[in-house]
């Protein structure tokens, strides 16, 4: 019981994080281009066809997770966008680029003194723990995968009927 | 890749039914258990389908929603009165009289809201000593925004533009109308067609600035620009942290590049010591 209650937790924070982070770059979709160039690894079109569709995905991620639709593979979605955020930021944290992450909106070059990387990247780390423990333990109260049917396949939604 | 997951799956879930139903213990609820399991791996597969397609959508939602994403609208004509000679040499545009005291180097980006702030700021006062013949203004269009417009590629093509707009005699009126209505950073810039608009609704009838303007005679010549200017040590500043580059707008006096502080009297105090 406390550990679907953990779990749940997770659930929601996970979906907020989405949610918020998706939302942003939803209201400034020229910023959420600058940043992302800023990061300078992406050729210049697919730069365009991500900052076009990564708050959507950002977004559908969080909606899924609130509904607790999937959860297991929602997550495990989340911890590969999560691998690859923490891998840009690593990236340009390595080349000296001074930047802001542009995470929860902002972005693009910023003052090297008021770069963050290591705390971008250790809050990053927080959110793979809780996208971590819903791939291991997906079970969670007030989830649709929950509703939808007695028993599940342990490699979707939560594990086991009672 | 989805056809494999799904057969990936179903073993699993025959080999755990087959491994419940052969454990002679527990043989009854397991195979209650087996057809349980066999329905909940089916449903699992649907809800597996309903979230990748829920993906999907989002990420053709997402472009399609982008492309649709009508950019800053039609250029708005500025016209400017240009009582100076104005003159386009090899991708640089020379403004004002030669007996001017004093010279003025100015390298802008159309995208660059830094640019598009000095031009509000300090246009009028640039204009009002072009036209006293108090100085002499070098326009160095140079590109290096061009890949922060979305799609990339506006900065050459506004330059082009303008540069076609100089060929046409209407530099001056060009110019300002770029910066006085500028496409935001990271969106889509002017297209062609709102580029040769600009220039008939500012009163260019030759023909040859349509062709100029699409088929981007001078792209070559604002690319040098850029070259000369990235490449060389007198027109980099140094940041905080040490490091060096070239930005816009970068204004050099005299062949001494300045900093414009917070007014235009970097003009009026150049101007005046030049006596």
């Amino acid at each position: 019981m406390v550990r679907d209650l953990i779990g749940t937790l997770a659930r929601i924070g996970l979906a907020a994080v989405w949610l918020i982070s998706g939302g942003l770059k939803v209201a400034d979709p020229e910023q959420t281009y600058v940043a992302i160039q800023a990061y300078d690894v992406l050729p210049t079109g697919i730069a365009g066809a991500v900052a076009a569709a990564l708050p959507f995905v950002e977004i559908a991620l969080g909606i899924l997770l609130l509904a607790g639709l999937g959860t297991r593979l929602v997550a495990a979605a989340s911890l590969v966008l999560l691998a690859a955020f923490i891998a840009g930021v690593a990236q340009a944290w390595a080349r000296g680029l001074s930047i802001d992450c542009g995470c929860f909106g902002g972005g693009g070059a910023v003052a090297s003194a008021e770069t963050r990387y290591p705390q971008e990247i250790a809050r990053d780390l927080g959110f793979v723990l809780l996208a971590g423990w819903l791939v291991i333990r997906p079970r969670t109260l007030f989830a649709l995968d929950g509703r939808l049917g007695p028993a599940r396949a342990p490699v979707l939604g939560a594990e086991g009927g009672t | 890749m989805g056809g494999a997951k799904r057969a990936e799956r179903r073993r699993r879930q025959r080999a755990l039914a087959a491994d419940q139903t052969s454990r002679p213990a527990a043989k009854q609820s397991s195979r209650r258990a087996a057809k349980r399991g066999a329905g909940g791996g089916r449903r699992g597969v649907v809800v597996a389908l309903v979230v990748l397609a829920l993906l999907a959508a989002a990420v053709v939602g997402g472009v399609l929603w982008q492309r649709s994403r009508s950019g800053p609208g039609p250029a708005q004509a500025t016209p400017v009165t240009a009582e100076y000679p104005v003159a386009l040499t090899d991708g640089v545009v020379v403004a004002g009289k030669d007996s001017a005291r004093v010279t003025v180097d100015i390298y802008e980006d159309f995208l660059c809201p830094a640019c598009g702030a000095f031009e509000k700021r300090d246009g009028a006062a640039i204009d009002d000593a072009l036209a006293a013949g108090t100085a002499r203004v070098r326009y160095h269009i140079v590109n290096i925004l061009d890949d922060l417009s979305n799609p990339p590629g506006y900065s050459t093509d506004a330059a082009n533009a303008a540069l076609c707009a100089a060929d046409a005699g209407q530099f001056p009126s060009y110019h300002a109308s770029l910066y006085g209505k500028q496409p935001r950073e990271g969106g889509r810039g002017y297209t062609d067609d709102q580029l040769v608009q600009l220039g008939r609704d500012l009163g260019i009838t030759a023909a040859s600035f349509e062709s100029c303007v699409r088929s981007g005679s001078h792209d070559d010549a604002v690319r040098d620009q850029e070259q000369a200017a990235t490449s060389s040590q007198a027109l980099q500043r140094s940041y905080p942290d040490g490091r060096r580059g070239f930005a816009t707008p970068t204004i050099v006096v005299d062949g001494k590049l300045i900093e414009i502080g917070d007014s235009a009297s970097w003009l009026t105090d150049a101007i005046a010591a030049a006596g």
